[in-house]
């Protein structure tokens, strides 16, 4: 084995092969910073260039490209409030307000650091548990996806903020929202006109939900503080508090590996998953959500978690677990590779190559990351005056060019619409937008296990992994109950006293 | 205000997922006549949801009524009141409504340039900070225009050109 390390090292270790990832990780994390161009586009435009280059150094791009952009999301959603990809949606929820504080760069820097140690665990990981967690991510069906999406739902009520009700309307709203269109049977719901039928793509909402409220409250209430410039303030992440979200960052690492390895489930609902568990755990969870470092690091750490381990189902089953594998089975295949077992079996060169560069791309992530942070974090400097219409106007042409669909454009005008109404009510954004990202998965695997058990409710209970899930569930929910029924009790005791 | 808010909030909520769960699910929700096997129909977990919904918000009025009517006692300012106070705020929010509208349909007529050309600069106007007037009409102009050529030579966006312009704006635009 250390044979063929030595071997896989000396092949990978060459100029192509460097300047490879670099290019990969610098266009990745500039694509992932521009609102509406994602990983995916970035792959796939990235393919054809693959023709004329080696198998390893092909494949290498393509990682790079898929790791620097999922990074790169996360600097449009601290410093904008525009989540550049889906995974990164849960990065605005403290990275923005951090931003707003004057803590930009701080939160940057925090982003990048547990976006390299989540992407360094995973491709350890992907080294030596590609099989094993290959064979758990097996034994996830419908079932055990639904208790997930369950458990994963239950954060709405730590993000709910000051009303638990509000939140689970705005859940609820998410959950309405993301039904529109054609379900996994072929009906059409609340298909009120023919480009319905496709439903509201996910980063059109995303971004007007989030990026539009802030420029529509500047228009209407042109209050002082948004005419400013953010202040930078310092931006160096000390020692204490990298140590106090060290905690947070190895939890979202190993939850972005876990569910990173089970296709279909993805880097936004690790992220979504490691900021809940961070939330309930850490000793600031009530911060959270305000600008808390920890919120930005458990989220960061495990959608860059979740990349390296989307490769374990593609390389050890051949199995790509969403687009953006799919498009890398395709640069397999050209190369005259084929993922799953017999890969390891008939090109484990190559394998191992892959497995020494793509531990490679963790380095290059933190020096292209740490070389744009400090020129991202300029665009704080400009005033809100002048920046937030050129954000809608960027989000409108990287919105078109998702789709070339003026009707994405228009979605996007009303979710800032919408957004802006709910942040009038005090409705918080941040449980639509778990709702709106979960809420299908969760139905599809609901309707699919009944489907396939013919109605029969026992088909949720089958697996030690489900009851995992719904034990967890479960408890979350008898410690919501306590906590809120504790807090209307504290409420009810303090008026009487306030009155007198 | 916070008694209100979520007052108000609870109402819209409430009367919008009575909409959704008495006029749009049965309108705009069909269930086909055969579904293969046992599989939940299309309209149950969208029922499911504005339910809960609509019960969530019947919840929040009831919650936000008791507070609303103590702090009522203090000071009272009906509905009226309040948009007649705030009657700037809200003509500068049907402002952005028409704006945004006219975005959309002006879109396919005049093409996606000139579109966000003039997006951009009437959102220059309404931030009603002019104190930047010359990077404010440099970027209105050239900013949608970089836009353009950026996404038309790395992502090959077939941007609409507009019934008034047809092919003649982006052939400028490109020699440019």
């Amino acid at each position: 084995m250390w044979n063929e390390l030595l071997f896989a090292f000396q092949s990978v270790a060459t100029l192509p092969n460097f300047l490879a990832m670099f290019a990969g990780i610098w266009g990745g994390v500039i694509i992932g910073a521009i609102p509406g161009m994602t990983g995916t586009m970035a792959v796939t435009l990235a393919l054809p260039f693959t023709f004329y280059l080696p198998p390893v150094t092909s494949i290498l791009l393509l990682v790079a490209l898929y790791k620097g952009s999922t990074y790169g999301g996360s600097i449009s959603a601290i410093l904008i409030k525009t989540p550049g990809t889906a995974s990164a949606a849960c990065t605005v929820l403290d990275g923005y307000p951090l931003a707003r504080a004057g803590k930009g760069g701080k939160a940057l820097n925090m982003a990048l650091v547990s976006s390299c140690i989540g992407d360094f665990i995973s491709n350890i990981s992907l080294f030596f548990l590609a099989m094993p967690l290959a064979m758990f991510a097996l034994r996830v069906g419908p079932p055990e996806f639904f208790m997930l999406m369950a458990f994963s739902l239950t954060i709405v009520a730590s993000i709910s903020g000051r009303s638990l009700v509000l939140g689970i309307i705005s859940a609820c709203l998410g959950l309405l929202l993301a039904t529109v269109g054609e379900d996994i049977y072929g009906s059409y719901r609340f298909a009120l006109s023919e480009d319905m039928k496709s439903g509201l793509g996910m980063v059109p909402v995303l971004i007007g939900l989030f990026a539009l409220p802030e420029l529509i409250k500047m228009i209407v209430f042109r209050s002082e503080e948004n005419t400013e410039a953010m202040k930078l303030g310092d931006n160096r992440l000390t020692l204490s508090e990298f140590r106090g979200s060290l905690k947070s960052i190895c939890r979202g690492s190993l939850i972005g590996v876990v569910l990173g390895a089970i296709p279909g489930i993805g880097p936004s609902t690790a992220a979504f998953f490691s900021y809940s568990e961070a939330r309930r755990t850490s000793k600031n969870g009530d911060k959270f959500g305000e600008g808390e470092l920890e919120g930005v690091a458990a989220s960061e750490s495990a959608n860059n978690g979740a990349c390296g381990a989307t490769m374990i189902p593609l390389l050890a089953l051949g199995v790509p677990g969403d687009v953006i594998t799919g498009v890398m089975l395709g640069a397999f295949m050209i190369h005259g590779l084929t993922p799953g077992p017999l890969l390891f079996q008939n090109n484990l060169g190559e394998v191992y190559a892959l497995f020494v560069g793509i531990l490679f791309s963790s380095v290059f992530l933190f020096i292209a990351g740490k070389a744009t942070a400090g020129a991202f974090t300029k665009i704080s400097r400009i005033p809100q005056t002048l920046l937030l219409p050129c954000i809608l106007i960027l989000c409108v042409y990287g919105i078109y060019s998702i789709g070339a669909s003026p009707f994405d454009v228009t979605v996007l005008l009303v979710m800032g619409v919408v957004g802006f109404a709910m942040m009038l009510l005090n409705i918080p954004a941040a449980p639509f937008l778990i709702a709106f990202i979960l809420g299908p998965m969760f139905e599809d695997n609901m309707r699919r296990s009944l489907a396939i058990s013919r109605g029969d409710l026992g088909v949720f209970f089958q697996s030690w992994i489900s009851w995992g899930f719904f034990a967890l569930t479960v408890l979350f929910v008898i410690l919501t109950i306590r906590r809120e029924w504790k807090k209307w009790r504290e409420k009810r005791d303090a008026t009487p006293t306030s009155a007198s | 205000m916070n008694q209100n808010r979520d007052f108000y909030a609870g109402l819209v909520a409430t009367a919008f997922f009575a909409l959704v769960l008495f006029v749009l699910i049965p309108i705009y929700v069909k269930v086909p006549s055969f579904i293969p096997g046992f599989a939940p129909p299309p309209d149950m977990w969208p029922r499911v949801v504005a339910i809960i919904g609509f019960v969530m918000g019947v919840l929040a009025l009831v919650l936000a009524f008791p507070k609303m009517r103590e702090t009522s006692k203090h000071q009272v300012t009906g509905l009226g009141g309040n948009i007649h106070r705030h009657k700037v705020l809200i003509a500068r929010f049907v402002g952005v409504l028409v704006l945004f509208a006219a975005f959309v349909y002006g879109l396919p007529v005049i093409g996606f340039v000139p579109a966000t050309v003039l997006l951009l600069g009437v959102l220059f106007i309404m931030t009603g900070n002019f104190e930047r007037k010359f990077w404010m009409f440099g970027l209105t102009i050239i900013f949608p225009v970089l836009l353009y050529l950026l996404f038309t030579e790395v992502t090959h966006t077939p941007f609409p050109e507009g019934m008034l312009f047809s092919n003649s704006l982006s052939n400028l635009i490109t020699l440019i």
